[in-house]
């Protein structure tokens, strides 16, 4: 029988420190046995347990997109005991990782739609995925429009900088940049996501929203959308909730009955009416 | 299905014999309690002369402490070692018709289509439960005709052990109890010992005082999310746990990991929806900030989600939580007033 709490061993390749506050860092993971890496298929949208054996696990979202084989990314930021220990390993060390969990962002529902990405802070982790995903050449053309808007407080806490860069010479993707507040070197948008979103003011025709970001930025989002007329079956985000089993047994990631872990964490606005209010 | 008469004063050397080959799990007098473990050499187990264990038997399957693996520090990290899955042949004897009922509901969850639970299911094939029916009704507190149980059910069970008044009527309900088939010696039952056991049966069911509108409630609940009703269970509790770490369906655990010089190990433990930390995060965010909210999941976990997902009430009606709960918090009183919400 599998054993879905045994961790897969991987190796960290490579620790990109994101943001001038030090504290948010990218860590990309190569599977140690090549047949794991087979097993660990996922899609945008999914996240695994990171496992530091003597310190615990830690429920992240999948910052890299299958499209790109041999590793898999996280971007985490230090918070508690494993995030910190997370931050304080050095390439080339063994960990472990255990997944994918969750069901994923709705690619086939995503089809022929155009698609709009929305997120906000590091939050932005698993819509990078999904965007890595929808642009990659054996993919680009399922979707149609693909606009980002994407924000953080301050161009420092912008993360995944260089390919923003790179994103925003392509001329199949519209990619919106803001920060709430820019400083003497920042030649971008100033301005709230939600604002940004009202400015951009993407048409809801044949077009679903992706929105993922801190609480007060998608309270103050969604308005925006349904005024453009996207209906709740249209716009789609991703809970969390404290987790430790991942896979639907520990019973502490539930929603009414859903749990967030298995179930989600991705759910239409429409699915989450539905759900009791308590995450 | 085999059934089969047995002596009365045959049963109590029954479960010795099988730990000649077997370990068994019994209930067992220790200081002041009757609790469901493992029975030592010197040990009596308890058949007959017992009510109901005070914890629940689904420890066997689902320890309260557990050790998942083991690691070991190397210059590269901290590294696997071994995974612990230690499952013994066991016969669990005597275990009571609601207890046994609550394994089926265990099965539901811990043995799903998509991510089974090796630990729990390794230990649960290879243990043959043995069931002594209720022939005559523990507690004023019972109430599992209420969920879909009853005192003489075999839910759960591969052998059924029913007290006839002049013998015991032993029915072999599985395979993996038919397997067991010689260690209780005996004649063929009689359609006569059928008729014996209705009769049994009704006598026994007539026994029980506690009634709740389990299955009724559902509706209400489905709706009734936000009722102010919610505000009136909680107050006195003290969020002490007990009710869970009693409760036979319960099941939520925590991972936790645990290191001494290079040598670790990652261990889950029952936790409970009742405390605090259960569903607080780093951030400090907590989506059941105060007592209601983990009573209305305590509630709504076990008459509505475990419904909209298996079908089945997480209750088995054992009255374990009514008995242990330090200030008097009734589950059968707040089933009651829920099926009376507007
Ligand atoms: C689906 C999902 C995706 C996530 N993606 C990311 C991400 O991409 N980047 C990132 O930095 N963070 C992410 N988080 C949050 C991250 O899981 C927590 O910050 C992290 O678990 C804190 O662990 P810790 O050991 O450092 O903190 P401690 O406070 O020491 O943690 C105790 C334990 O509680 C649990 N826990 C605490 N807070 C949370 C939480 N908010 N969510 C889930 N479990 C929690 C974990 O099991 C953790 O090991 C995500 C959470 C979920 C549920
Ligand atoms: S909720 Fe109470 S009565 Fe029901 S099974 Fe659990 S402990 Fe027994
Ligand atoms: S046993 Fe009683 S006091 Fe303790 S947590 Fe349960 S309801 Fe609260
Ligand atoms: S994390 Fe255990 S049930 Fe979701």
């Amino acid at each position: 029988m599998e054993n879905p709490y045994v961790p897969y061993p991987v190796e960290v390749i490579k620790i990109v420190t994101e943001v001038d506050t030090k504290d948010i860092k990218t860590f990309r993971l190569a599977f140690v046995n090549k047949e794991d890496e087979e097993k660990f298929k996922y899609l945008p949208g999914q996240f695994a347990e990171l496992s530091l054996f003597g310190k615990g696990e830690s429920p992240i979202g999948i910052a890299s997109s299958p499209t790109n084989p041999g590793y898999v990314e996280f971007t985490v930021q230090k918070a508690g005991v494993v995030t910190t220990a997370l931050h304080e390993m050095e390439e080339g060390t063994i960990m472990g990782i255990r997944g994918p969990l969750g069901n994923s962002w709705p690619l086939e529902y995503l089809e022929g739609k155009n698609v709009v990405v929305v997120g906000g802070g590091f939050a932005f982790t698993t819509l990078r995925s999904l965007t890595q995903y929808m642009i990659h050449e054996d993919n680009r053309k399922k979707y149609g429009k693909i606009t980002v808007i994407y924000g953080a407080r301050t161009p420092g806490l912008l993360i995944y900088k260089d390919e923003l860069a790179a994103w925003s010479k392509r001329d199949d993707l519209e990619l919106h940049v803001t920060v709430d507040k820019g400083d003497e070197n920042w030649k971008g948008k100033e301005g709230f996501v939600p604002t940004v979103c009202k400015e951009v003011a993407p048409s809801a025709d044949n077009a679903v929203a992706v929105i993922c970001g801190p609480p007060i930025m998608i309270r103050f989002t969604l308005p925006v959308f349904f005024e453009l007329g996207f209906s709740k079956e249209n716009i789609y985000t991703s809970l969390e909730m404290r987790m430790k089993c991942g896979i639907g047994k520990c019973g502490r990631c539930n929603v009414g009955s859903k749990y967030v872990c298995k179930d989600g964490p991705v759910f239409s606005l429409a699915e989450l009416d539905r759900l009791t209010p308590e995450y | 299905m085999e059934k089969r008469l047995i002596k009365k004063d045959a049963l109590a050397g029954i479960p010795k014999k099988i730990r000649e080959n077997f370990t068994v799990f019994a209930p067992v007098k220790v200081e002041d309690n009757v609790v469901f473990k493992e029975l030592e050499p010197q040990e009596e187990p308890l058949v007959g002369h017992y009510q109901n264990t005070k914890n629940a038997p689904k420890g066997v399957f689902f320890p309260r402490t557990e050790v998942m693996m083991r690691y070991v520090r190397t210059p590269k990290g901290v590294q696997l070692k071994g995974i612990e899955m230690a499952a013994a042949d066991a016969v669990l004897f005597g275990v009571r018709p609601c207890d046994a009922r609550s394994f089926a509901l265990l099965d539901l969850l811990f043995d799903q289509e998509k991510y089974k639970d090796p630990y729990y299911i390794a230990k649960r094939e290879k243990a043959t439960v043995v069931t002594l029916a209720c022939a005559r009704v523990p507690y004023r507190t019972c109430f599992c005709t209420s969920v879909e149980g009853g005192p003489l059910d075999g839910k759960g069970s591969d052998v059924l052990i029913t007290d006839l008044g002049t013998d015991f009527l032993v029915e072999f309900l599985t395979p993996k109890g038919e397997k067991l088939g010689s260690y209780f010696e005996g004649t063929p039952a009689s359609e006569e010992a059928e008729k014996k056991k209705e009769e049994v049966k009704q006598k026994a069911e007539g026994e029980i005082v506690s009634h709740i509108p389990a299955r009724e409630i559902k509706p209400i609940l489905d709706v009734n999310f936000d009722h102010p009703f919610w505000d009136t269970i909680h107050k006195k509790c003290l969020a002490c746990g007990t009710c869970t770490y009693l409760c036979p369906t319960c099941h939520c655990f925590d991972i936790s990991d645990e290191m001494k010089y290079d040598d670790g190990r990652r261990l889950r433990n029952w936790d409970s929806c009742m405390y605090p930390l259960f569903t607080k995060e780093t951030s400090g965010h907590n989506p059941r900030p105060t007592q209601k909210e983990r009573w209305r999941q305590r509630t709504m976990h076990k008459f509505k989600y475990y419904v909209d997902n298996f079908n089945a009430i997480a209750c088995v009606g054992c009255g374990r939580c009514v008995m242990y709960c330090p200030v008097n918090i009734d589950i059968r009183k707040i089933v009651e007033d829920i099926s009376k919400l507007q």
